[in-house]
């Protein structure tokens, strides 16, 4: 049989005779025992490598004019050359990504790139005129499924002082979102994803920011309840520490026998307007070495003693 | 060259969005082989400044390389494990102030060229304006409703 194929494939370097007659077929150039050079042969030094690798494909040795060896080497060997060597077809190659094919992508893709407004060309400005920063995660593998259920989470971040709010609308928005707030930037982060869909969320989470605004503002009958222990900040006023320097004051202007000393005069005399300064300073700020000096040096004034 | 650009008629091409702006743009590239998240790395960044988008920085978090051991053995030989690694590389580009077409047709060139074997986590950033419902409080401005007794 393989005698007969032979005989079959040498006839071929001859002009064909077949039982009908047509013998005007031309003999084929090449003999199938031998197979063609590879490309690489007959490629330029200065070709159009874009032309050879378009788009991403696996490597082609008889493509790719680069004499690559990839491989573990056999003993007192070399890596094995590119022909048909698998690790070399394995790995992703980026011959189809080489600096000129990239520069002609993005030169073809420029035109439908929109410019960014120079006006908002720092971090400030973007927060001066768009406060509000939605953020959202995309995510890109290769499996069986395109969907991410983490992906319909969304995040919206605000500073409470880009927001029309007042002292008591600010306090009250503090305290109903609690753990949300940091206090050190001033940002207020809703994270939404109890919707299974993105725009969903989204809409969600604008509405609890809405939500938390306008009831901000509303005052309830109960707010008149709020006691000392519900106060952000220390307020000098109808507190403990007032009451006892106005009596200690009162005591010691009694004692001194001098004419009766009205409360308003004493609170707006200098002496307890500095006390109470160092004492709010004291409970709102923590202890430094500069408040306790300044509280120190209030109360000698207040007790008048010369130490 | 074309003499006319294609943006003229992308109004008729697809549908019209209005366009958002994005402060910031971070990638997020996780692979197996880091020679491949170097390539990719210089190929996103060259795309992005062909295309004029500015480049924060280019980050590499150190790998995290997960192993377990298993039984040798299909039956007992408990004494005879073999142990296996997966090892991720990470790569994270931070891309600043895009627009959403910008964005939109950088990614996706960049996830079109994403490598077999390569996944890819984008956090995108939005920036908008106070919408109009949250400038002003409502209650000046609503009826007055007279309040009912809430029924215990």
């Amino acid at each position: 049989m393989s005698s007969c194929g032979n005989w079959f494939l040498k006839s071929l370097f001859d002009v064909l005779i077949l039982p009908c007659g047509r013998s005007h077929i031309s003999p084929v150039p090449f003999s199938l025992d031998q197979a063609a050079p590879p490309r690489t042969e007959r490629m330029a030094v200065d070709q159009d490598w874009s032309s050879v690798y378009p788009t991403a494909a696996s490597f082609k040795p008889a493509s790719v004019p680069l004499p690559i060896r990839m491989g573990y080497p056999v003993k007192r060997g070399v890596p094995p050359s590119k022909e048909g060597n698998l690790e070399l077809i394995k790995i992703p190659n980026f011959l189809h990504l080489t600096p000129p094919a990239i520069k002609k992508h993005c030169a073809a893709l420029k035109d439908f790139c929109t410019e960014w407004p120079s006006a908002l060309d720092s971090d400030e400005k973007c927060e001066q005129h768009f406060p509000i920063e939605v953020e959202t995660v995309d995510y890109v593998s290769s499996g069986t499924s395109i969907r991410n259920p983490k992906a319909r989470v969304v995040t919206l971040r605000v500073k409470l002082s880009n927001l029309n709010l007042d002292d008591h609308a600010k306090k009250k928005l503090i305290k109903l979102v609690g753990e949300r707030y940091c206090q050190e930037t001033d940002v207020l982060t809703i994270t939404t994803d109890r919707c299974p869909l993105r725009r969903q969320n989204y809409d969600y989470g604008m509405h609890l920011l809405t939500v938390l605004y306008h009831e901000s503002w509303k005052t309830e009958k109960w707010e008149s309840e709020k006691s000392e222990e519900d106060m952000e900040e220390y307020i000098w006023e109808n507190s403990q520490s007032q009451k006892n320097a106005l009596d200690t004051l009162l005591r010691i202007k009694a004692s001194e026998n001098v004419s009766n000393v009205t409360k308003e005069e004493l609170l707006a005399s200098e002496v307890v307007k500095n006390y109470r300064n160092s004492v709010i300073a004291l409970k709102n700020e923590g202890e430094t070495e500069s408040n306790i000096s300044q509280y120190k040096e209030s109360v000698k004034k207040l007790l008048n003693i010369q130490a | 060259s074309s003499q006319l650009p294609l943006s003229n008629f992308l109004p008729f091409l697809c549908s019209y969005e209005p366009e958002t702006l994005y402060k910031r743009l971070s990638i997020l590239v996780k692979g197996h082989d880091k020679a491949v998240l170097d390539s990719y790395e210089y190929f996103a960044v060259l795309a992005a400044k062909e295309l004029g988008i500015s480049v924060e920085k280019v980050d590499k978090p150190p790998k995290t390389i997960e192993r377990f051991t298993l039984l040798k053995s299909v039956h007992i030989y408990k004494k005879h494990r073999v142990q296996y690694e997966m090892r991720t590389h990470y790569m994270c580009l931070e891309l600043k102030y895009l627009t959403s077409s910008t964005a939109a047709v950088y990614l996706e060139y960049v996830q079109r060229n994403l490598p077999e074997g390569v996944a890819m986590e984008v956090k995108k950033t939005k920036i908008e304006k106070i919408p109009e419902h949250i400038q002003k409080p409502v209650w000046d401005t609503l009826p007055q409703v007279e309040e009912t007794e809430v029924k215990s």
